[in-house]
């Protein structure tokens, strides 16, 4: 697949504070990809060396594709309606209105009021359809859902695979790790301007190397027993539990959250 | 072209639509015209030949100098000029686009007290319409030109508003439109000389427009040109 975004030796500091330390990966086109890290981590530093708002002392970046940044609210003048927006953003991209595009957001119903009478979930439906204006290749979302209810956040997650489907590019920091282990197909990792992590999931879980998880509920009440051997000790706690006749009710095995995996890749940097 | 276009149009209505520009820019001069126009010429009748330039005065450096630099702030102070650089807009097309809406609004001020002086107060006409109408763009280009320099140097709403009242109430007070500049002493006169008033007032008095009245806008504009141009720099650099 080819590459939509390389990122090498990326640095940048604000005075003597230094927020990214050499950042090298790419991405690839058409996949979902997520720069995850706690608040001051140089995420959103990050984001916006490579949408090119923010300069940078050294490195190189090169963004293959026509790009489309949702800017986080705030980020419009208090009294615009959102068609006003739409239209003057269509006019600078000399692109054509996708009404489609607008109808799926909804933005026609919020049509009449103000930015500033609008909700933070209609604000961020907003700025999505005026980065999407110009029928981008690569989209950048920055805390896509941070505010938006439970309703907001599923429909947000439905327009992200959407654009996914479509072939576009996206790209989002997050500190939400429930958001990106749904919607991602790679994670980047930041802490204290460092990656200390770049791939898959699974990979990332390989890489905690966490046991798996056997989570049973009995009538004697929830266990967890934590094992490398699944099928054995499966089997084993099994007939254990009939052995003994304790009746099962509800059994699940996992490997951990991805924000468990979290906190340990970083614990791990730390030292 | 037609962005631009647009872009003018929207923030003539935006400008309308917040209330902070609406009374700086039409409400409070028309008030004022409307107040003062008739104590000023109840008082003193010879004012009727001076009413016309000395209200504008007053309009201008209000909207000038109270009015658009908090419309800068809203975007030059905050995530709102990142709209520009998101979509490959140069950063100076936002003051541009303020800058001609605040002209506008102001030029729509001056000409509803040209057009109603003379019916409410019996003031006098300028003799020169063309030269007075040159004469006051000069004028509001400059003092807009400061103000854009307040909107972009200062960086919240709160210090802005006792930095533009140091501007704007000498340029009221010692301009010579509240009365005879004469009156004043030489070190406030000296002090009232460095503020557009002054020299906007005399530019738009019947053969006011000459040489040694325009030489002060023409050094005014050129430096604020450049200080807008580096602070617009240096915004681009963050």
């Amino acid at each position: 697949m080819s590459s939509a975004i390389q990122v090498r030796g990326l640095k940048k500091s604000y005075g003597s504070h230094i927020v990214l330390k050499g950042l090298d990966f790419q991405i690839a086109s058409g996949e979902i990809f997520a720069l995850l890290g706690v608040n001051g981590a140089g995420k959103t530093t990050a984001l916006e060396c490579i949408e090119g708002l923010r300069t940078y002392d050294s490195g190189e970046i090169s963004v293959n594709g026509k790009t489309g940044i949702q800017l986080q609210t705030s980020s419009l003048p208090a009294h615009i309606k959102p068609m006003e927006a739409v239209k003057l953003f269509a006019k600078w991209n000399r692109a054509k209105i996708d009404c489609a595009m607008l109808n799926t957001l909804g933005i026609k119903e919020i049509e009449t009021k103000q930015y500033i009478q609008l909700s933070t979930g209609q604000k961020r439906r907003l700025h999505l359809a005026l980065a999407l204006i110009s029928d981008p290749d690569i989209i950048f979302l920055d805390e896509p859902t941070a505010g938006l209810d439970v309703e907001g956040r599923l429909s947000l997650h439905e327009q992200i695979r959407n654009l996914k489907s479509h072939g576009k590019t996206i790209v989002l920091a997050s500190h939400d790790m429930a958001e990106v282990e749904t919607l991602c197909d790679r994670i980047a990792i930041l802490k204290d301007g460092h990656l200390v992590f770049c791939g898959t999931a699974s990979e990332l879980t390989d890489k905690v190397g966490k046991k798996y998880l056997i989570h049973i509920k009995t009538e004697q009440g929830d266990n967890t027993f934590e094992t490398d051997h699944i099928e054995e000790t499966l089997l084993s706690l099994l007939g254990e539990f009939k052995h003994k006749g304790i009746r099962v009710f509800d059994m699940k095995v996992d490997r951990g959250t991805l924000e468990q995996q979290f906190i340990e890749i970083a614990r791990r940097a730390e030292e | 072209m037609s962005g631009f276009l647009y872009g003018v149009a929207l923030q003539w209505k935006l400008d309308i639509r917040s209330k902070s520009l609406l009374v700086t820019c039409y409400i409070v001069p028309l008030i004022f015209f409307l107040l003062m126009g008739g104590i000023f010429t109840a008082v003193m009748p010879e004012m009727k030949s001076t009413l016309i330039p000395s209200m504008i005065v007053m309009s201008v450096s209000m909207g000038a100098f109270i009015g658009l630099p908090p419309s800068l702030i809203e975007t030059y102070g905050s995530d709102v000029k990142k709209v520009y650089k998101a979509n490959g807009v140069p950063l100076y097309l936002g003051l541009v686009t303020m800058f001609l809406s605040t002209f506008s609004h102001l030029m729509m001020t001056c000409v509803i007290i040209l057009l109603l002086a003379p019916v409410l107060f019996e003031a006098a006409l300028p003799s020169h319409l063309p030269i007075f109408f040159l004469a006051l763009a000069i004028y509001m280009i400059v003092s807009l030109s400061i103000g854009s320099i307040l909107g972009l140097i200062v960086k919240n709403q709160a210090k802005l508003t006792m930095i533009a009242q140091l501007v704007f109430l000498p340029s009221i007070l010692l301009s010579g439109i509240m009365f005879p500049i004469d009156l004043l002493p030489d070190f406030l006169e000296t002090i009232g000389r460095v503020f557009p008033a002054s020299w906007g007032y005399r530019l738009m008095l019947d053969h006011g427009f000459q040489l040694e009245n325009l030489w002060y806008f023409i050094l005014v504009f050129c430096v604020a040109s450049i200080v807008c141009g580096i602070l617009l720099k240096k915004q681009k650099s963050k």
